[in-house]
């Protein structure tokens, strides 16, 4: 643990009954940066959120506080601040007074309650709104407003769980930009919690991906997409094509019935393996120069580049991304470099993904 | 986990509250003597001699007749009202007829009393057991309105469309879809009606004549020349229907319920 | 178009029903308010009515008794209904308060006469700590308490179901935001509630200004409210006009409850 930690889950584990809903949860939040959580519904994303904020007792494991066991500490004194997925404005109550909230709880004087709220609603460029009534709000004012709420109490951790969920996808992309530089103005903790991978990736310093309860992957968004750990993981963040494969030797890999150098090394000899290629790293050319051949399926119009999707010989699909068309039915060939190929070994633990990454790209 | 045992506690307390009254009633008719004090040994005598009393068993009867026969007739004329009401799409009328579909909601017995007394009489309709069903179908009719309408607003339009697509006619859509979803609504409403005229009590005794009585207006008339237990055990055969009645509208409500919860089923988790 | 004849004929019987035992009722209660004893018309009744004192100081006695049972309902019914709201089985709770409504109103306060009487429960139960036997029956004290009894299950329904509608959100908003319990129930829960509790106050304040047959009963002729006056009036001394009178009068009362607790929508700013 470094002195930047601020929140960590240790060996966090939750279940109702026989349902498992966190299994073994090991996380660690630093000061100042920009977390999500990403998983589908269901992956147990917001049930961690909760652990955090203090609305769920964990059946085994530690949640600490800088430090410091919170697990016994209500929900009213942990020092973390939650945007919830509905805003939850108190309806009776307007603007003003929703902001006020937390400060009139810590029965501030008057001068500085107003000072204070009207410092955050100028942080959501929401400055005219303050007599407002909830219900005269849009969505995207509401949200703006629950992130006022939570942020004029100044937490070290903001907790968001899935706040762009109910917006329209114009405001959600707006929102998304709002969210990360209003995060490095507050310069405080942001877990974000999303099932929008692309949401995912454009916000954050780092992600733990979640699946059935388990962390399957953190790290920065570039390390993630570039090198998922697993099968879930490569599926559930962007597109890919994913084939199974033998592993010859270090940097050599066969599937498709051929061999191909690749930028992987540290497994065994002939392991079974899988191999991650992604639409964009695949170009199109004659037959004769590709690496793979594949027949044209369907193709559909997508802006800036065309989605192409076709089929080897052994009927596997292929998913190609390409700025130029193709021909439904045409035969053509598919080439990619070395180190577009990713390889992934069946039911690898994150440690020692990290700990083979490190052997030989240290070298 | 202390909070918990003290907020049983005072739930415990209320409940005790709610029914010694009740128990203290029924404990009574099991006892030899003659008041509701000094309890002087088990018998069923009082229960005999409610049983051999025929002007009483008449007067149950005619409630339980009275009640069953205005809560159907409250139910299709409040069912049929909810339905005009939810169709009408003029918020003014809309509005103005829920309105005055809820004076009667919120009128104390006395002035309904009183008032059907003036209009009766008005209409030189005799007093006696017509005059009676008219009035509990009245007082009836507002609840089983409030409880169908809910049900009719939780209906969405587009499965009216969706029938109305499939090539369903208006009185299909009704038979068809609208009907068996408010089901659940108009269950609730002659229920409430139905437990609306067996407590009645204000009403009654203001438009019944001297030929037909109800139960309450029975004991009331007897309660006011002193205590015979045989009232008391009147009130545990009462409690005995009541608990039965309840458990029965506990069904249906459950029967809903789970019904409801089939359907969030696929949402949660 | 069909659908607006098929809705012309639900409107039928009920439109038939609306005009015949609602407006009706009330439009004559009002016009028979106007004639007196022997059939003329006259305004000698509301005269009476504002002139004689017994009359006033009998409307401020109703009202002063049904705040009175509606407080003391209210007390003991919103913290049993929180309390539900949170309990495990709480739709069997429920069921066990609704359960002592089902018996007859008239059956429960016979039971108050044994209860109350001179050799009955209460006077037994003092009488095991050597205190000498009270009169209950007949005081106000008796009567209130056996109002208050009848009316609880009625504050508690519409509280219960006020609370239930609460989203658990906003209570976890509160929490959030650093509230303690008690805090969070007088700022939060209570607020959002109001209107449960509205429509018990509701519920209970009309019933208890009319109530006339526990006048009687328990109150021994010593409580007299508006409701009792009419009975009076209506049935005993045949004196149909004074008694509308008094019917217009709570008529009157009843729709400034209703105004007083109705929803109104709040324009801006702070309330």
């Amino acid at each position: 643990m470094s002195n930047n930690t601020i929140i960590e889950l240790k060996h966090v584990n939750k279940t109702y009954g026989d349902t498992v809903v966190l299994k073994d949860v090991n996380i660690e939040i630093e000061r100042g940066k920009f977390y999500t959580l990403l998983g589908p519904s269901g992956s147990g994303k917001t049930t961690i959120l909760r652990a955090i904020n203090g609305f769920l007792d964990v059946t085994s494991g530690d949640v600490l506080f800088e430090g410091k066991r919170v697990n016994d500490i209500p929900a009213n004194e942990r020092r973390v601040n939650t945007v919830f997925q509905d805003y939850a404005l108190f309806p009776h109550m307007n603007v003003f007074e929703n902001v006020a909230y937390g400060l009139r709880i810590q029965k501030l004087p008057k001068a500085e309650i107003k000072t204070r709220v009207k410092d955050a609603l100028h942080m959501v460029r929401l400055d005219d709104l303050a007599d407002r009534e909830i219900s005269e709000l849009s969505g995207g004012q509401q949200q703006r407003i629950a992130i006022a709420r939570a942020i004029v109490l100044e937490p070290s951790v903001l907790l968001l769980d899935e706040p762009l969920s109910a917006l329209d996808a114009k405001l959600r992309k707006d929102m998304q930009y709002e969210l990360r530089e209003l995060q490095q103005r507050l310069g405080i903790t942001f877990l974000f919690v999303t099932h929008d991978q692309e949401e995912a990736l454009a916000l954050s310093d780092e992600i733990f991906v979640m699946n059935d309860g388990e962390v399957q992957q953190s790290g920065t968004p570039v390390d993630i997409y570039d090198e998922p750990i697993n099968h879930f993981v490569a599926d559930f963040i962007g597109e890919s094509n994913i084939v199974s494969g033998y592993m010859i030797e270090d940097y050599l890999v066969e599937f498709n019935g051929k061999q191909f150098e690749c930028a992987d090394a540290g497994m065994r000899p002939h392991e079974q393996v899988e191999v991650v290629l992604r639409p964009e790293d695949l170009d199109l050319t004659a037959v004769d120069k590709g690496k793979v051949t594949v027949t044209v399926d369907t193709q559909l119009f997508r802006g800036d580049y065309y989605e192409i999707v076709a089929y080897d010989g052994a009927q596997n699909e292929w998913l190609v991304h390409s700025t130029n068309p193709a021909k439904d039915g045409e035969t053509v060939g598919l080439t990619f470099d070395p180190e577009d190929i990713h390889v992934m070994r069946l039911n690898e633990s994150e440690e020692d993904f990290d700990a083979r990454l490190e052997s030989y790209e240290g070298e | 986990m202390k909070k918990w045992k003290w907020s049983n506690l005072y739930l415990i307390f209320v409940f005790i509250l709610l029914y010694v009254p009740i128990f203290y009633l029924v404990g009574y008719s099991f006892s030899a003597g003659d008041s509701m004090s000094n309890f002087h040994g088990f018998t069923w005598q009082h229960y005999l001699d409610l049983f051999a009393d025929t002007r009483m068993i008449q007067i149950v009867v005619d409630t339980l007749l009275l009640a069953l026969l205005s809560s159907l007739i409250a139910t299709i004329i409040g069912t049929m009202g909810a339905l005009a009401i939810h169709r009408t799409s003029r918020p003014v009328i809309k509005n103005t007829v829920l309105s005055m579909n809820n004076i009667l909601m919120v009128s104390p017995d006395v002035i309904i009393g009183a008032s059907f007394l003036i209009f009766f009489t008005a209409l030189k309709i005799p007093l006696g057991f017509l005059s009676v069903l008219m009035s509990h179908i009245a007082f009836s009719i507002p609840i089983v309105v409030l409880m169908v309408l809910p049900k009719l607003k939780e209906m969405r339009q587009s499965m009216l469309d969706a029938a109305r697509d499939l090539g369903s006619t208006t009185t299909q859509v009704l038979t068809h879809i609208i009907m068996p979803f408010i089901t659940p609504g108009i269950l609730s409403g002659f229920f409430m009606a139905f437990t609306y005229s067996l407590d009645d009590f204000a009403v009654t005794f203001f438009v019944t004549g001297n030929g037909f009585q109800t139960l309450a207006v029975e004991i009331y008339a007897r309660a006011r020349q002193g205590i015979s237990l045989e009232i008391n055990a009147l009130s545990g055969v009462m409690f005995i229907f009541a608990l039965l009645l309840v458990i029965g509208y506990y069904f249906i409500q459950q029967g809903a319920q789970t019904r409801k919860a089939k359907h969030k089923g696929g949402e949660t988790l | 178009m069909k659908k607006s004849t098929t809705n012309a004929a639900f409107y039928v019987p009920y439109g038939l029903w609306l005009a015949l035992f609602v407006v009706a009722p009330v439009l004559l209660i009002i016009y028979q308010s106007f004639f007196d004893i022997s059939g003329h018309f006259t305004l000698g009744n509301y005269a009476t009515y504002f002139q004689s004192g017994t009359y006033i100081l009998m409307t401020i006695n109703s009202v002063v008794y049904a705040f009175i049972i509606t407080a003391v309902t209210l007390l003991i019914s919103y913290p049993t209904a929180y309390l539900l709201h949170y309990a495990k089985h709480k739709q069997l709770w429920l069921l066990l308060i609704i359960l002592p409504t089902w018996i007859n109103l008239l059956l429960k306060a016979y039971a108050f006469i044994g209860i109350f009487s001179q050799d009955g429960g209460v006077n037994g139960f003092l009488g095991m700590f050597g205190i000498a036997p009270k009169q209950f029956l007949f005081t106000d004290f008796s009567f209130i308490l056996v109002a208050s009894y009848i009316e609880i299950p009625f504050m508690i329904l519409p509280i219960f179901n006020g609370i239930e509608e609460l989203d658990q959100g906003y209570v976890n908003a509160s929490r959030d935001l650093g509230a303690k319990g008690w805090q969070t129930f007088t700022r939060v829960i209570l607020p959002l509630t109001m209107n449960g509790v509205k429509a018990g106050v509701q519920a209970v304040f009309i019933p208890s200004l009319s109530l006339f047959m526990l006048t009687r009963l328990i109150g021994g002729n010593r409580v007299i409210t508006l409701g009792t006056a009419i009975e009076e009036h209506f049935l005993v001394t045949m004196n149909w006009g004074m008694g509308s009178t008094i019917g217009v009068v709570l008529i009157i009362a009843m729709f400034l409850i209703m105004f007083l607790t109705g929803e109104r929508k709040r324009k801006g700013g702070r309330a």
